[in-house]
């Protein structure tokens, strides 16, 4: 006997159907046994597959070639070079004493963050997991935080994802989500709702940068960018989208 | 070329030529090579993996995967921010394999390949979970060897490089359909291969 929702086993494994769809899948699988053996034998397949077929890495001669043709495609001008890293630390600097002496009356989890996505744009790696690919950042979190959230799809947008990474919140930890718009980054903070949520304060203060918060779906999440107000509050409601259920 | 979606509002308008909505998008002052390398050097293991399945040869891999990174550098002036940076460079990669002495050879002779796919194909229906359990790697990865090009870049795009079925139809020029019966036969074969292999009558 062939079950007529065999046809979607696969699907459902390579998690190309709707999510609707994908939910009236696993419903079934709880009363069809033929369904559910397909299933764990096509993930077993699928998993024999992936540790079979990543077989092999780039040679260390391949390595240093290309690191060394993108050294040599760079044209920029030593002096120029040298210019920028000064310019960098002189920003950063001024940002660092314009935060510090912002009166405290702003949220210090705010000024924490705003902080930490300083330190980020100064890092030489700001991120651990470098990817544009949502469909790639998003799984690299899996296991590293307790709780999951969705990325917004970029495509037809002018915001890139350049990657993410986890970060703490005094003992918290969540997610940084670095994206950029016209040369602006933007990092995206998102961790666990606490019980007794309080709206963080945003009102009148006098950040260098525009900060959004909000709390969505057990999430807890906040938007610090030197971007316009316009481009943050759009990737924010992007991202809001993303997590509505 | 490759197919992409117009949008605007949420609505798709239609689908337009990517590669040449890039080349005339006006902007060609570029990004700074340090955003490509930050994008493209985790993507050097991945390709260099997927350039050997493709040409099967360590010296040609590596060429390939320097000419795709050489051409990635020199187009990134024309990269559109925002699309999919990843199936960019496997695209590129792809390409670039195409017009290699040995993607030229496969060319020629892919058609019978799907040919003669047709014809010894056997279907399983019956899970053969004890099997794979079974096979280690090394097996594995012979039955990935064996598999023809056409239906072995689908499988391992699909698998490997966790794409989805949308993006490896961009990367290979093929319509989605397309991808989803490869890889069903890639599967199919997978099967065969192990049952075959570990000396096992296959019973309904
Ligand atoms: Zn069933």
């Amino acid at each position: 006997m062939k079950c007529e929702w065999r046809q979607d086993v696969s699907l459902y494994v390579d998690d190309e159907l709707e999510p609707a769809r994908q939910q009236e899948v696993a419903a079934h699988l709880r009363r069809c046994a033929e369904c559910a053996a397909a299933v764990m034998e096509h993930t077993e397949l699928k998993k024999a597959v992936r540790i079979a077929g990543r077989q092999f890495s780039a040679p260390p001669e391949l390595h240093a070639g290309i690191g060394e043709s993108l050294r040599s495609a760079d044209v920029r001008p030593p002096l120029w070079r040298w210019s920028f890293v000064v310019l960098s630390i002189v920003a950063v600097a001024v940002l660092g004493f314009v935060l510090f002496s912002i009166p405290r009356r702003i949220n210090p989890e705010i000024a924490e963050l705003v902080d930490q996505h300083i330190t980020t744009l100064a890092s030489a790696s700001p991120v651990d997991v470098v990817s544009s690919d949502r469909h790639t950042v998003k799984p690299w979190f899996q296991g590293k935080l307790p709780f999951s959230f969705n990325l917004p799809e970029l495509t037809n947008s002018r915001f890139t994802l350049a990657g993410g990474k986890v970060v703490y919140l005094g003992q918290t930890p969540g997610a940084e989500l670095l994206y950029e718009v016209s040369k602006h980054k933007i990092s995206i903070f998102v961790f666990q709702a606490r019980g007794n949520e309080r709206a963080a304060s945003l009102s009148n203060h006098n950040l260098a940068f525009t900060v959004n918060a909000w709390s969505q779906g057990g999430l807890r999440c906040y938007l610090v960018t030197d971007a316009s107000k316009e481009d943050a509050s759009q990737l924010a409601s992007m991202f809001q989208a993303a997590n509505r259920i | 070329m490759q197919d992409c979606k117009v949008s605007a509002g949420g609505i798709e308008l239609g689908r337009s030529n990517c590669v040449s909505a890039i080349a005339f998008r006006g902007d060609v002052s570029g990004l700074p090579n340090q955003d490509f390398e930050i994008l493209a050097l985790p993507l050097l293991d991945p390709l260099y993996n997927f350039a050997r399945w493709l040409c099967g040869d360590a010296d040609e891999a590596r060429d390939l995967v320097q000419e795709t990174f050489a051409k990635a550098l020199k187009g990134f002036a024309s990269f559109r921010q925002g699309t999919n940076f990843r199936a960019w460079m496997f695209t590129i990669l792809r390409n670039t394999f195409l017009t290699s002495r040995t993607g030229l050879e496969w060319r020629r002779t892919e058609q019978e390949d799907e040919e003669n796919f047709e014809e010894s194909a056997v279907t399983h229906d019956t899970p053969e979970i004890a099997l794979i359990r079974r096979a280690d790697t090394e097996m594995m990865r012979q039955a990935i060897a064996t598999l023809p090009l056409a239906f072995r870049e689908v499988l391992l795009l699909v698998d490997i490089e966790e794409m989805r079925y949308q993006e490896v139809a961009d990367v290979l020029r093929i319509p989605v359909g397309t991808v989803m019966s490869r890889l069903s036969r890639a599967r199919k074969q997978l099967r065969e291969y192990i049952v075959v292999t570990l000396g096992v009558k296959h019973e309904m």
